[in-house]
């Protein structure tokens, strides 16, 4: 097939009158030139998988509303609107797919198309779930809530929720960046300087391996009363290990050939490090600040179930001593999200820190 | 851009070996005088220690025995007034390919005011268009490029190269060894070569020395008295190609 001929037949499902000319092609428009003609069958296939999460959805709202229940349900409403709600987000999103897919713009159709699987499994999962708990008590009910009652008492005690949310970040932010700057400085200083390394490297290879919620205990034996510092302290040192450890290797694995580059460009003993040196280990400090922060995840839940009279490992162990098995959950979900959120916040700097990057690793 | 000479005078260089507990003598004794407008082509095998003066010179290594001065002063660091070009282009792939070419001023903090010597140098090598690409987008002649004037960008007075043109398809390579000579013959600055390929040397250089391994020595300085551009098939071409040859036994 000529190039005009492909051309042409891609513009076929574009309402625009011009061609484009092979040399100003879109991104998304080589792809589809370069993709292969799909069957009607696939494409039929595609539809259905498209449109699958609604019937999904739909299949939960039934489950939900069909069965009896088999133990008491307080606010029935609350997951039915949860459910309405996500069903019509997606139906939206679909409607403009399928709209923008008449129109040429395929994007937003892959985009469903790629999502549409995990998003059915998703409806599934809580029709099961639903089914486990509310309906049939097979996942022994009390200790396993249903969603409407954990969206129901995260909504009641959401005022405790949110207070001991705020607790757990700020112990975590401090704890997290307490650890960060400390961690660039020794692991930088380590990777670059000979003499510092001598010096540092035996308290990395003696402290390192022991696992931060060990010292738990024994924080709390030694600093007694100020467990918040003590927390900080033990969130900190989990950090400032990943980081150093990750900052050090990135630092000491820069090619010699940069240094000599910059030295024959005029750049300074200090530029050599700050110009040359960090820029180039940035990778691998942005891969130990991630680790550093799932550490530090661990370490805040362990210590705020430990000792911390405050935050949401508190308020878990708390809700466990009163009974309250659906607050846990709960508490549960906020972690989750807290966790998720912060995740994706990390990601987002290191994608646009090493935007450099692209190419370079796959 | 001020007239330089710089002077090698019985420089030796010995290296320990990583293994055994041996020293390897890279130079021997080695004197030699170049001044500005000159273009030195280093040639020899490998192992003869061209690349060894080049560094030597750069002064990113300092020499066993013996002294290198520019203009009567002793080398012992690095710095921009000796711009220096290596095999691999070596650019900075956390920075743009205009940044690339500003580091030096940057570092300097000479860049404030000099923006349009960045936007010279771009255009000096055809990548306007690519300014804001990082050098992993670029195809090796292009990086080799931007290595090339991110050196010149300080107007160095010697012109260090040490096999730039190594890794690059026999038609970039003619191309680059021509876009160098032009700059060269526009600012007649001091370029001292290493290349293992005897035609460039002859092609480029307005001397070509040939060197020796074990210990690295000199074994001949060719004046190449031919006007520029010169003819890879001519015959006078040819005779210099020939001589050389015999020279490292070929």
């Amino acid at each position: 097939m000529k190039l005009e001929e492909i051309v042409t037949k891609s513009a076929k499902y574009s309402d625009e009158k011009q061609i484009p000319s092979p040399d100003k092609l879109t991104r998304q428009q080589l792809a589809e030139i370069e993709e292969k003609e799909k069957t009607p069958l696939q494409k039929l296939l595609d539809d259905i998988i498209v449109i699958l999460p609604i019937l999904c959805g739909i299949i939960s709202v039934l489950e939900y509303c069909l069965l009896p229940n088999n133990s008491a349900n307080n606010n029935p409403l609350t997951y039915l609107v949860l459910l309405i709600i996500l069903i019509i987000w997606y139906f939206v999103r679909m409607i403009i797919a399928f709209a923008k897919r008449t129109h040429g713009d395929k994007q937003n159709y892959q985009k469903l198309r790629y999502k549409a699987p995990l998003n059915s499994a998703l409806f599934l999962f809580l029709a099961i779930y639903d089914y486990l708990t509310l309906k049939t008590g097979i996942l022994m009910h009390p200790f396993v809530p249903c969603i409407n009652a954990i969206i129901n008492i995260a909504w009641i005690d959401r005022e405790q929720l949110i207070i001991s949310a705020l607790h757990t970040l700020r112990l975590l932010f401090i704890g997290y960046f307490i650890g960060v700057i400390l961690g660039l400085i020794t692991g930088i200083a380590c990777g670059y300087n000979e003499r510092v390394r001598y010096w540092v490297n035996p308290l990395i290879k003696f402290l390192g391996p022991i696992p931060t919620s060990t010292w738990i205990p024994i924080i709390m034996v030694v600093i007694g009363g100020h467990l918040f510092e003590g927390a900080i302290f033990i969130i900190a040192l989990g950090v400032w290990f990943a980081v150093t450890v990750a900052s050090m290797t990135g630092i000491s694995n820069v090619d010699r050939s940069f240094f000599e580059a910059a030295k024959t460009l005029g750049a300074s003993e200090r530029q050599l490090v700050f110009k040359v040196a960090i820029p180039h280990a940035m990778p691998s400090i942005l891969q130990g600040m991630t680790q550093g922060m799932s550490t530090a995840c661990t370490a805040i839940m362990i210590a705020e179930m430990m000792g911390v009279k405050a935050g949401l490992g508190w308020y878990i162990t708390w809700a466990k001593s009163w009974a309250s098995y659906d607050k846990m959950f709960a508490s549960l979900f906020v972690i989750c999200m807290i966790f998720t959120v912060v995740t994706k916040i990390l990601n987002f700097i290191k994608k646009r820190v090493l935007r450099w990057q692209i190419g370079v690793v796959k | 851009m001020e007239s330089v000479v710089l002077t090698l005078n019985e420089v030796s260089k010995s290296f320990a070996k990583v293994e055994k507990d041996e020293i390897t003598h890279a130079l021997d004794r080695i004197s030699l005088n170049f001044k500005s407008g000159e273009f030195i082509s280093l040639v020899g095998t490998s192992g003869c220690g061209k690349s060894t003066i080049l560094r030597l010179i750069a002064g990113l290594i300092t020499p066993t025995t013996g002294t290198v001065s520019v203009n009567d002063k002793e080398v012992t660091a690095p710095g921009p007034d000796r711009g220096m070009v290596f095999q691999k282009p070596t650019l900075f792939p956390w920075l743009t390919v205009e940044k690339n070419i500003a580091f030096s001023l940057q570092v300097q903090n000479k860049l404030a005011g000099n923006e349009d010597r960045v936007k010279r140098m771009l255009k000096l090598i055809g990548l306007e268009d690519f300014k804001d690409d990082y050098p992993s987008q670029l195809s090796g002649g292009m990086a080799q490029r931007v290595a090339l004037v991110r050196s010149l960008i300080n107007e160095p007075g010697i012109l260090l190269l040490d096999e730039p043109l190594g890794a690059l398809d026999a038609f970039t390579r003619m191309n680059m060894q021509d876009e160098i000579l032009n700059v060269w013959r526009e600012k007649k600055q001091l370029v001292v070569m290493v290349t293992h390929d005897i035609d460039e040397a002859i092609y480029m250089g307005t001397r070509v020395i040939v060197m020796e391994a074990n210990p690295g020595r000199i074994k001949a300085d060719i004046p190449i008295d031919l006007p520029y551009p010169r003819h890879r098939s001519s015959s006078q071409f040819t005779d210099y190609r020939t001589r050389i040859l015999k020279m490292l036994n070929y």
